[in-house]
């Protein structure tokens, strides 16, 4: 009986273990070797080997670096805005298309067509299209009798021309997940609360939104998370300017990284931004776990 | 036992089996002095327009050597990462990179690079005497040659006949502004009024408006250098090296960046009032962006490289609208300058030739694979002869500039390459008064480089663009600079710093 039982955990360490190797391989040991490094000086390119520095490099991040903390607040900004906007323009065209109307499929399948080119085209398509001097919409405006706008020049506009273009881009994303919640919902709650005299806003205030917000919290983080990552959108439209106006978290780690090699203040900061985003998914999740229970 | 034994040949054949496939075939024996394989074939890391050479002579290599060139083909903005990835891992994906002379104070210095001298000793080197002074001393790290020149870059102005050499735009001008406008302007107060005046108004009848002045400011691409050509001089003037002459960046003595200057900060005023009197897109300007707007005629005045000059003959190719209308002149100079010995304005009038940039050079990686066949390609490509047939035009826009005493020599070759004959001649002696400048200030070249200026995100590059955007003012811009500039040489190491420093230019 004892025998049986060791070689059943036997099978079980076998199945389990080349995937505990690959975690340990692609995640674990990736995440040690960057947590060392960051308390280390390395300047790749000069230094042949990296130097401890303690917490050095954390200090100055958080205490020194001015242009750390401009990232950040661009990037809170930009996740706050852009994920907002994209829910709500999503909650809208989800309720739009999941009316009854001739040619929603077709609408359905357009809708998806942002979301599904890559990032990096997404940027240049769009950089083209802002270009102050050629690009279409300035022409359009012109030709309206409208002055043209410093779509990635002005650092009050840039900001904001990187949010729309997320918006335009993952606004999709919304719409599709939402979509497929409203299909599931139940028909039955609604014919009663119709029998009840409840009018369109009502069901949706009452009936449609507590049900489908489960959904929405789901798809607010994987967009939070996913938006905190912001690179190509800066990188293509506007190199992170004028000055450090669109500067995000993960093009500064870039710049540390690559452009300048400092490895050890690379890994540092890829650290806090790690710490960011756990904060950000602990308390995301910890509120859906306490409206399940609730 | 025979457990064991199973147990030992699987852990022999795990062990054996990789080692064999990753130890891959024997190298071929190295080439003896002499008689170098050019049939290997030799990888090379290149960025846009200089892939046109490459493309130019990799065919007819391949053909005469029996070789075979790979081509790594990258856009210049990471450019930088693919090197420096190769110059850490060490895995010899490429035999020869063209890498551009702002980085080789860390590639150089940091030891990642073959001493070319070794080469050109042991195989000789395609007329040395031929090769410029300006261009040498950009190949050379601690008395030593480093690289293979291949492009002698320096940024001087281009303007429009058209415009400033009407007499009645310039009989309007005087009644205007209360002078005469030299031709080409000879100081930045002369541009800028320049800029006013042909601002925003069709001065070439072609039914379009112009506009006064471009030049590179867009953001991760070489505005720097747009501001260096101001700063340099408002800050220093021309003569032996030295703390007090062409010395623009940094206290030859104190290693104290020079950022917070009252030369840098007149610089940055006026660099910033220039861009009202620009197109409206001049802050999306990299240098494809200018090249093809000054071409097609937006600008009365423009400065750049020498690439304005080649893309003005083709009107097919590049769109130029302005064959035969284009001035060539060196860098406007300053009617003052600020002399830090005395801390004091003195009113003169001066020009310092700043080589922006310092231009290309080709460099073989320690880990390179075909290091004599890549010096042997090297040389191929910059020799005399075919290196005139690059830079005069004939292979259109490849991004290299004369470099060779020969290449100013050749007016023939600038003809064939679709200049006109008094074109040419005014282009060259515009670019070889500044190469030949024994007091040219050298572009920065010390470990942090990529840091403190030349590099995306770096710190000239952001401040200078929050003050070109108005968000900062001028003065803040410096100061942030400075600020950075003192944080950067600390980092580096201030002694190590300081004596890389006074070498670069020639300080003892």
């Amino acid at each position: 009986m004892a025998s049986a039982a060791i070689g059943k955990r036997k099978v079980q360490w076998a199945f389990l273990l080349p995937a505990l190797i690959y975690l340990m391989l692609m995640a674990i040991l990736p995440l040690i070797w960057t947590l060392t490094l960051s308390l280390t000086k390395w300047h790749a390119n000069i230094m042949p080997k990296p130097q401890w520095v303690g917490l050095d490099n954390f200090k100055y991040f958080l205490f020194e670096d001015r242009r750390f903390w401009n990232a950040l607040g661009f990037t809170s900004m930009y996740v706050g805005i852009s994920v907002t906007g994209e829910l709500i323009l999503g909650l809208m065209l989800a309720t739009l298309l999941s009316q009854k109307f001739r040619g929603k499929n077709f609408f359905r399948v357009v809708y998806l067509i942002p979301m599904a080119c890559p990032p990096i085209a997404v940027a240049f398509l769009w950089r083209m299209m802002l270009h102050p001097d050629i690009g279409v919409i300035n022409t359009i405006l012109q030709t309206i009798g409208l002055s043209g706008v410093k779509w990635t020049t002005s650092a009050k506009v840039a900001p904001f021309t990187i949010i729309m273009v997320d918006i335009w881009e993952w606004t999709p994303f919304m719409f599709l997940a939402l979509l497929a919640a409203f299909q599931a919902l139940p028909m039955e709650l609604y014919q009663a609360a119709a029998v009840d005299g409840a009018n369109s806003f009502q069901m949706f205030v009452r009936i449609t939104l507590p049900l489908i917000a489960p959904v929405i919290v789901t798809i607010s983080l994987i967009r939070v998370i996913d938006a905190f990552k912001l690179f190509e959108l800066v990188f293509g439209i506007t190199g992170a300017g004028p000055g450090s106006a669109t500067e995000s978290l993960a093009f500064y780690v870039y710049v540390i990284g690559m452009k300048w090699f400092k490895l050890g203040r690379g890994s540092a900061v890829s650290w806090l931004f790690l710490i960011i985003l756990l904060i950000f998914a602990i308390i995301l999740i910890s509120r859906f776990k306490q409206k399940r229970t609730t | 036992m025979q457990r064991k034994l199973f147990f030992a040949l699987v852990v022999m054949i795990c062990v054996l089996v990789p080692a064999a496939l990753f130890a891959g075939a024997p190298e071929k024996e190295e080439a003896v002095e002499g008689e170098v394989d050019l049939s290997v074939p030799i990888t090379v890391l290149v960025t846009d327009p200089h892939i046109q050479v490459v493309d130019t002579w990799k065919p007819i290599w391949e053909a005469q050597m029996g070789g075979k060139i790979e081509v790594v083909l990258v856009p210049y903005a990471t450019l930088e990462e693919k090197m420096w990835l190769e110059f850490r891992t060490k895995t010899g994906s490429f035999d020869i990179a063209c890498v551009p002379v702002t980085w080789l104070g860390e590639v150089f210095g940091g030891g990642h690079v073959e001493s070319i001298q070794n080469y050109m000793d042991k195989y000789g080197y395609p007329d040395w005497d031929d090769v410029m002074p300006a261009a040498k001393r950009i190949t050379q790290w601690q008395g030593e040659t480093m690289a293979l020149p291949y492009d002698g870059d320096n940024h001087m102005t281009y303007y429009r006949k058209d415009a400033l050499e009407v007499p009645e735009y310039q009989q309007r001008f005087k009644r205007e502004y209360g002078y005469d406008y030299h031709i080409p302007p000879a100081n930045w107060s002369e541009v800028r009024d320049l800029a006013e005046f042909f601002n925003e108004w069709d001065w070439d009848n072609d039914g379009e408006i112009e506009y006064g002045v471009a030049f590179i400011a867009q953001q991760n691409s070489q505005a720097m250098w747009s501001y260096m050509d101001i700063c340099a001089q408002y800050t220093t003037i021309a003569g032996p090296p030295s703390n007090y002459t062409s010395n623009i960046f940094f206290d030859t003595e104190t290693m104290e960046p020079l950022c917070k200057t009252p030369g840098w900060v007149e610089a940055m005023k006026m660099i910033q009032e220039l861009t009202n009197y620009a197109p409206p897109g001049l802050l999306g300007y990299g240098y494809s962006e200018l090249r093809q707007a000054f071409v097609s005629g937006n600008s009365a005045i423009a400065f750049d490289w020498g690439d304005i000059g080649i893309q003005e003959q083709k009107p097919v190719e590049y769109g130029s609208k302005v064959k035969g209308l284009l001035g060539y002149g060196p860098l406007p100079g300053a009617k003052k300058y600020y002399d830090r010995k005395t801390n004091r304005w003195i009113e003169k009038q001066h020009t310092v030739n700043f080589l922006n940039f310092g231009g290309w050079v080709w460099v073989i990686p320690k880990a390179a694979k075909h290091k004599d066949a890549a010096y042997h390609f090297g040389i191929y490509m910059t020799n005399p002869e075919h290196s005139l047939l690059d830079v005069c035009g004939i292979h259109g826009y490849t991004g290299a500039n004369p470099w060779r005493w020969s290449h100013f020599k050749a007016t023939e070759a600038w003809v064939r390459g679709g200049w006109g004959e008094e074109s040419a001649r005014n282009y060259l002696k515009a670019i070889s008064d500044i190469l030949q400048d024994p007091y040219a200030v050298p572009d920065l070249m010390i470990p942090g480089t990529p840091e403190y200026y030349t590099g995306a995100g770096s710190s000239l590059d952001v401040h200078l663009n929050a003050v070109l955007s108005k968000k900062i003012s001028p003065e803040e811009g410096c100061r942030r600079i400075y600020d950075d500039w003192v944080r950067i040489t600390k980092e580096k190491g201030f002694e190590q710093q300081k004596a890389f420093y006074r070498a670069s230019m020639g300080v003892k």
